[in-house]
């Protein structure tokens, strides 16, 4: 029986075959935790009576959803946070204006190679598939995973998704990653890896991978990851050392199912509240007031999301009723944002560009709503108080918000997609 | 650790919320961790007279998705707090974990288990076999256990007291 992307890496780790449903306690090559948790891991650990971590060389932290301390309290959290750091010796820490968000700067620096096992206490590690490894998420379990080197973990289903076609214009991954864990549904992809593969796959640029790995946490699944291929090894190439191993799923691999995606069936979508898999054609939202808007986060804050926001935005203006925040996912996103213009098209629309990380999207801590708004963004959920207050979220593609954030109401980016190709 | 529970079946539908349904939001977000703070709250805002009715060794029986939302574990702690068993036809990873990480007794996934039985009966479960046995029905079923490693967990009485066992193994070693 062949395996699967998920059991060949698991397996490597193990040093022996695993299958999907058996029980394992894999050791990570890398651990991943950021600034608002490392108090609490520190908590655990001394209620444990732990001073040793399993091996600090392979920890990395990140200041990310809260880079910019905005209270005399939170500044108190930071230093503690680098006195943790401190203490452990833990090797690679990324303070604020060093990285950016967690989730993808690690795979920009060549921390991620294809057939990786990383564990995080974030669950939104699983951005790391966009070059073929495989992130899990545990929460509160990291502090056993430090402590000991390793957690129990179910080894994972994978359902198969196929890509074929090219993307509509006006319409980015953000679209098709949406529409697509919604018509798959919380019951196929509970516990499962969503792995992506097929003839439409090259034409997926890596913030649309990124994208892909991200959005199907939000409906119940364990993991995602790309299936690398050589538009991998090209992006990867100047930034890891060693050798790039496209690890493939054997023809014969065991899926829960095999699913076949046209990249081009959909027009843009949203994901109405509350839920961010209440996924709708965007007709049906059409002409809803906002207040709030933001573009960024590691569903959606890569330099392409920008660029693409940015083509709407360049020589308009911004709603006056609308404040739109932009976040850059990394320092290295603001750095190319910065020397492609498209900062400058940003100020002159009217956005507030806000430091490399989370943005908003970690709960509202910087930019939130206010009581009874509703915003348009690119985070990676819309239940109530996500963004603060409380309030209707709408989840689009960035092209979608930019263009919204413009008429100050839910808008199809297409409108303005034939004004700029006419 | 006793695995064969007798009891009150107490039957729910699906979809059970772990904040709201199952434990109030409250106890989540103050991070209250003491199963008999949290006993006195489960299935609150169900049915307010949830915690005087049942009994230790008495069985929830949940549909599907039984746990579903921002996994917090207070539900599963407060389920504990009343030495209750749980059956459900699911429950979704995060909480799935959380049920173990509690120490709650339990079977997931039991196709069709509320089709089964119904509130008041009265049910025989051994958690080590996955056997059901509906006494007032007089029906056996059968569901596949929790894995024993998985069980270990829940015998040890939980996340914390695993982990010093792990750490006292280690310093041993």
């Amino acid at each position: 029986m062949g395996q699967t992307i998920t059991e060949k890496i698991l397996s490597r780790i193990e040093g022996r075959p695993v299958a999907a449903g058996q029980i394992v306690h894999p050791v990570p090559e890398l651990i991943t935790c950021h600034d608002w948790y490392v108090v609490n891991f520190d908590r655990a650990l001394e209620e444990f009576g732990v001073k040793k971590l399993f091996d600090p060389n392979r920890v990395l932290i990140s200041t990310d959803h809260e880079p910019v301390a905005v209270t005399p309290q939170s500044s108190e959290r930071q230093k503690k946070a680098r006195e943790i750091v401190a203490k452990y010796g833990i090797k690679h820490f990324y303070d604020v204006g060093r990285g950016g968000l967690g989730h993808i700067f690690p795979v920009e620096m060549g921390f991620i190679k294809p057939g990786m096992f990383v564990e995080a206490y974030d669950t939104h590690v699983t951005n790391y598939g966009a070059v073929g490894a495989l992130g899990i998420a545990l929460v509160v379990e990291i502090s056993e995973v430090l402590a000991l080197g390793s957690v129990w973990l179910r080894v994972p289903e994978t359902v198969r998704v196929n890509f074929r076609g090219k993307l509509q214009p006006g319409t980015s991954m953000r679209d098709i990653a949406q529409k697509l864990v919604a018509d798959l549904g919380d019951e196929m992809i509970d516990y499962c890896v969503v792995e992506y593969g097929g003839e439409g796959l090259a034409g997926i640029d890596i913030a649309g991978r990124h994208t892909l790995c991200n959005i199907p946490l939000e409906v119940g699944a364990k993991s995602a990851l790309v299936e690398p291929d050589e538009a991998t090894r090209a992006y990867l190439a100047p930034r890891v050392k060693g050798a790039i191993e496209l690890i493939k799923s054997d023809p014969d691999a065991r899926f829960k199912a095999v699913i076949d995606y046209d990249l081009g069936s959909i027009g843009p979508q949203v994901a109405m509240p509350p839920t961010p898999d209440n996924v709708h054609p965007i007709e049906k939202a059409l002409g809803t007031p906002i207040q709030h808007a933001f573009i960024g986060s590691c569903a959606s804050g890569n330099f392409a999301d920008l660029a693409a926001a940015a083509k709407i935005l360049k020589g308009r203006t911004i709603h006056p009723q609308v404040r739109l925040y932009v976040t850059p996912a990394t320092q290295e996103v603001a750095q190319e944002a910065a020397q492609a213009g498209l900062l400058e098209i940003f100020l002159t629309a009217g956005a507030s560009i806000t430091q490399a990380g989370c943005g908003p999207c970690a709960g509202g801590r910087i930019g939130a709503m206010a009581e009874g708004e509703t915003s348009i963004n690119t985070g990676t959920r819309n239940d109530v108080r996500r963004l603060g207050a409380s309030g209707d979220i709408y989840l689009a593609s960035s092209m979608t918000v930019a263009a919204s954030a413009v008429n100050g109401a839910i808008t199809d980016p297409r409108k303005f997609m034939k004004e700029i190709t006419s | 650790m006793n695995w064969l529970y007798r009891g009150k079946c107490w039957r729910f539908g699906d979809n059970l919320g772990i904040d709201g349904d199952i434990m109030p939001l409250r106890f989540a977000l103050a991070r209250e961790t003491d199963p008999n703070v949290l006993r006195e709250h489960l299935m609150s805002e169900i049915d307010p007279e949830f915690t005087k009715k049942v009994k230790p060794g008495d069985l929830i029986v949940g549909g599907r998705r039984f746990g579903q939302g921002n996994p917090h574990i207070q539900g599963f702690l407060g389920i504990r707090g009343h030495g209750l068993g749980l059956l459900a036809e699911s429950i979704p990873r995060g909480s799935f974990r959380n049920a173990i990480n509690a120490g709650v007794p339990f079977l997931a996934p039991c196709p069709n288990v509320t089709q089964l039985c119904d509130t008041g009966d009265d049910l025989e479960v051994d958690f080590s076999t996955g056997e059901m046995r509906n006494l007032t029905r007089g029906k056996t079923h059968q569901f596949d256990p929790i894995e024993p490693e998985l069980r270990a967990i829940i015998a040890k009485g939980g996340w914390k007291d695993h982990v010093k066992q792990r750490l006292a193994e280690a310093a041993a070693r």
